[in-house]
C-alpha cells in the first residue's frame, strides 16, 4: 500500500514537472515544423523569459500574470530579432549548421543576461502556499496553478493552429512550404511568427520553472536535455506529441526514483533520446 | 710605491671579470631573481558558474592590494603583474587556465581557486609545475593528494565543517539528521564529517545527493521527510537549496534547517523568498573579525559591514603571497609555499595584518608573521589550517543575524 501511494505521489509530481516542461518543449518542435531546424537557443530563451518575469514582478511589483505576458513579448521579440542576425543568414547552409550556430546564440545570450544580471540567483516575489492534501497524496498549490498556466498556454496555441488564417497558413508552411508559397503565403512571415511564438513560449515555460527554482543565467540550460528528448520523443515537429513527451519524460523522472539513486535522475533524459531514436524515430504519435 | 686604484694588469681584470661572473651565476636565486623581472600572480577566478557570485569580487580585491603595492614601488624593486583567468567554476576550463597562467604568463602562485571541482585537476599542474596553490576549495580530497608542500588552503576542510554542523545539531536535542547535498567534490566529505560528529553520540543521518542542475526537487524532499527527520542539513548551492527549502515550506516541514556556508547566503534567501528562508540556520567558517588585517580589508573595500569568508581568504592569499616573495627575496613557487610555513605563517616575528607593513618590516630586516583576516593562517604540512572561526547565524525577517 505504502509502494502504491509513493508511486501515485511520484506520478503527480511527474505530470506538474512534465507539463512545465511540455511548454518549452512545444517551443522546439513549432521551431522545428515550420523552419526545419533544431534550435538549441530556446534554452537562453527560457532564461530571458524568466528574467523579464523577474523584471516585471519583483522589480516593478506588478502582478505574475502580468510579468508571464511580458515574458512572451520579450522572449518572442528577442527570439526574432536573434533569429534575424544570427541564424537566418546560415539557413542556406545544412541543418547542422543552423544547430550549431543556435548553441553559439545561446551563450551569447546567456552571457548578456550574465552582463545585464550578475550571476546572482534571483526569484519571484510570489507567496508560497502550502501543500494540499488529497489522502495521502500532496500537492502543491503553486504547481496546480503553473500546470493551468501551461495548459492554457498549450490550449491557447492549439486554438490558434486550428481555428485561425493565421494558423492554418503556418501549418501550411509546416506541411510544404514551396507549396504555400504558390498558395500565396508568404513562408518568411510565417516564419517570423512562428519563432515569436516559439520562443515567447520558452518564455513563458521560464517563467514557470522559476516560479519554483531560482533565477540565474543557466536555468534554461538546466532544462533543456528533459525538454529536447521530450521533443524527440513526441517526434520533432509534431505538437501534441511534444506535450505526450514532455509528460512521459516528467513522469519517467520522478519513477526512476524506486529503482536509481536521485543524482541519476538526469540520465533519464538521456536514455528517453536513445529509446526514442531506436525505437520510435518518428516519434512515439509519429510525424505529421 | 703602488697606487691600487689604476694598477690593475690586463689579466687581472680579466679574472676579476670572469670571478665576478661565476660569482652571479652560482649565487643563490635570491640575487638573480630580484633582477630577473616582474613578479607574476596568477587568479584562478570563477568569474561565471555557481561560483561567478564570489570570483569577481575576490579578483578586484586581489587587484586593489598588487595596485596599491606597484604604488608604492613594488617588491625588491619589481613591480608585481596580476593575471585573472576565468575557471567558470568547471574543471576543463579550469585546466585550460591554469594551463594559460602557468606556460603564458609564466606564474609563480596561484590564487583563488574556489571550486574543489576545478582544484583536483589544477593542483597536480600546479606543483608537477612548481608553481605554489593558494586555494580555497574546501574538499578534503586536496590536502590528501600528492603535492609536495605546494598547496596551501585559507579555508577550512569540508569534512570540519560537517563536523561543525553536527556539533550545533546536537546541541539543540537532533537526534535525527538528514543530508541533503548536491553532487560535488565536498558532498561526501560534508557527509563524513556530519556522520564522525553525531553516530557515535547515538545520533543517526539520512542522506541524498542529488543533482543540482535540475530545477524541481520535490520528490527528494518526499524522500527526505519520509525518515522524519529533525534536523536536515543542506549542503548545495543558494538556487538548488532555495528550491528545496521552498517544498520543505509548502510540506509544512517542523524540524531544524541548517545549511552548509556556501547554501545559505543573502541570494538563497532572495531565491526562497523571506517567508520561506526564516528561520533557517548556517554553521559556517566565518572570519577574524577583531584582527587588523580585517580592519584593512574593510578599509580597502570601503566597507563596515561584515565581510564574508571569500572577500577575507581573497585578501589573506594576496598578502601571504606578496610577503612571502619579499622575504625569500625569490619569485618562485617553492619559496613562497615554504617561506609562508615557515615564516609568513608565523607564529613568530611581529604580527601584521597588511602587505605594506609587513613589506617595510621585512625592509628593515625584521621577521613578521601574517595574521590574516579569515584566520591566523598558520598551515600544516599538508596545506590545512588547523584553527578556524565558526559562526552561526539564522534568517529572521529576509536577513542573517548572528546567534
Amino acid at each position: 500500500m505504502e509502494l502504491v501511494t509513493e508511486i501515485a505521489q511520484l506520478v503527480v509530481n511527474g505530470l506538474m514537472s512534465g507539463a512545465i516542461l511540455a511548454v518549452p518543449a512545444i517551443a522546439f518542435t513549432l521551431i522545428f515544423a515550420v523552419l526545419q531546424i533544431t534550435n538549441f537557443s530556446v534554452a537562453a530563451h527560457i532564461a530571458v523569459g524568466a528574467y523579464a518575469a523577474y523584471v516585471t514582478n519583483s522589480v516593478f511589483g506588478l502582478p505574475i500574470i502580468l510579468a508571464i505576458l511580458v515574458a512572451f513579448v520579450v522572449s518572442g521579440l528577442i527570439g526574432v530579432v536573434a533569429d534575424h542576425l544570427a541564424l537566418k543568414p546560415l539557413r542556406s547552409y545544412s541543418a547542422l549548421t543552423v544547430a550549431i550556430a543556435s548553441m553559439a546564440l545561446n551563450l551569447v545570450l546567456e552571457n548578456i543576461l550574465r552582463f545585464c544580471f550578475s550571476n546572482n540567483v534571483q526569484g519571484l516575489s510570489v507567496p508560497v502556499y502550502r501543500d494540499w492534501i488529497f489522502g495521502s497524496i500532496h500537492v502543491a498549490p503553486q504547481n496546480v496553478y503553473n500546470f493551468i498556466i501551461a495548459v492554457i498556454a498549450m490550449a491557447a496555441l492549439f486554438a490558434l493552429l486550428a481555428f485561425t488564417p493565421v494558423g492554418k497558413a503556418m501549418r501550411a508552411v509546416a506541411d510544404n512550404s514551396k507549396l504555400a508559397d504558390i498558395k500565396g503565403i508568404n513562408p518568411e512571415q510565417i516564419a517570423r511568427l512562428a519563432i515569436f511564438i516559439g520562443m515567447g513560449l520558452a518564455g513563458v515555460g521560464g517563467v514557470l520553472i522559476a516560479l519554483d527554482a531560482a533565477i540565474e543565467p543557466t536555468i534554461g540550460f538546466r532544462v533543456i536535455l528533459s525538454v529536447f528528448a521530450a521533443a524527440v520523443l513526441g517526434g520533432l515537429g509534431n505538437i501534441p506529441g511534444a506535450v505526450l513527451g514532455a509528460l512521459i519524460v516528467g513522469v519517467g523522472e520522478e519513477l526512476s526514483l524506486l529503482a536509481l539513486p536521485v543524482a541519476y535522475r538526469s540520465a533519464i533524459g538521456f536514455a528517453v533520446i536513445i529509446v526514442a531514436l531506436l525505437f520510435f524515430p518518428r516519434g512515439v504519435l509519429g510525424k505529421r | 710605491m703602488r697606487d691600487g686604484r689604476f694598477n690593475f694588469s690586463r689579466r687581472a681584470l680579466l679574472k676579476t671579470a670572469a670571478g665576478a661572473s661565476a660569482a652571479a651565476f652560482f649565487a643563490p636565486t635570491v640575487v638573480r631573481a630580484q633582477l630577473t623581472g616582474p613578479i607574476r600572480i596568477g587568479g584562478l577566478m570563477s568569474l561565471t558558474g555557481p561560483g561567478g557570485t564570489f570570483g569577481p569580487i575576490m579578483a578586484k580585491i586581489q587587484q586593489q592590494v598588487v595596485d596599491q603595492v606597484n604604488a608604492a614601488g613594488g617588491i625588491l624593486g619589481q613591480k608585481v603583474e596580476y593575471y585573472v583567468e576565468d575557471d567558470q567554476t568547471n574543471p576543463d576550463a579550469g585546466v585550460l587556465a591554469v594551463r594559460k597562467l602557468i606556460d603564458v604568463n609564466k606564474v609563480c602562485a596561484v590564487l583563488g581557486v574556489w571550486s574543489s571541482g576545478v582544484a583536483m585537476p589544477t593542483l597536480p599542474i600546479c606543483w608537477q609545475n612548481k608553481v605554489a596553490m593558494i586555494a580555497i576549495a574546501a574538499s578534503d580530497t586536496l590536502a590528501e593528494m600528492p603535492h609536495e608542500g605546494y598547496f596551501l588552503r585559507t579555508y577550512v576542510p569540508v569534512s570540519a565543517q560537517g563536523e561543525a554542523i553536527g556539533r550545533f545539531g546536537l546541541q539543540r536535542g537532533a537526534k535525527k539528521f538528514f543530508f541533503m547535498a548536491a553532487q560535488n567534490p565536498f558532498s561526501q566529505s560534508l557527509l563524513k564529517g556530519l556522520k564522525s560528529e553525531v553516530e557515535p553520540k547515538g545520533a543517526t543521518v539520512g542522506s541524498i545527493i542529488y543533482d543540482g542542475r535540475k530545477t524541481s526537487f520535490r520528490s527528494e524532499v518526499d524522500q527526505a521527510l519520509k525518515e522524519k527527520p529533525d534536523l536536515i542539513m543542506l549542503g548545495g548551492w543558494p538556487q538548488d537549496s532555495a528550491s528545496i527549502m521552498k517544498d520543505l515550506y509548502r510540506n509544512s516541514y517542523g524540524g531544524l534547517v541548517c545549511g552548509y556556508g556556501t547554501a545559505i547566503t543573502p541570494e538563497f534567501i532572495k531565491a526562497a523568498s523571506d517567508q520561506v528562508a526564516e528561520g533557517v540556520y548556517t554553521v559556517f567558517p566565518s572570519v577574524a573579525e577583531n584582527s587588523d588585517a580585517y580592519k584593512h580589508l574593510q578599509r580597502l573595500t570601503g566597507t563596515e559591514s561584515l565581510l564574508d569568508t571569500n572577500r577575507c581568504q581573497a585578501y589573506d592569499q594576496i598578502n601571504l603571497a606578496l610577503l612571502a616573495v619579499a622575504a625569500a627575496k625569490q619569485a618562485t613557487g617553492e619559496a613562497i609555499q615554504k617561506t609562508i610555513r615557515s615564516t609568513i605563517g608565523g607564529p613568530d616575528g611581529e604580527v601584521v595584518g597588511d602587505v605594506m607593513t609587513g613589506l617595510k618590516l621585512l625592509s628593515d630586516g625584521k621577521k613578521i608573521n601574517y595574521d590574516g583576516a579569515s584566520s591566523n593562517c598558520e598551515f600544516l604540512p599538508n596545506g590545512n589550517i588547523p584553527h578556524a572561526y565558526f559562526r552561526t547565524m539564522q534568517i529572521k525577517g529576509g536577513q542573517l543575524v548572528a546567534v
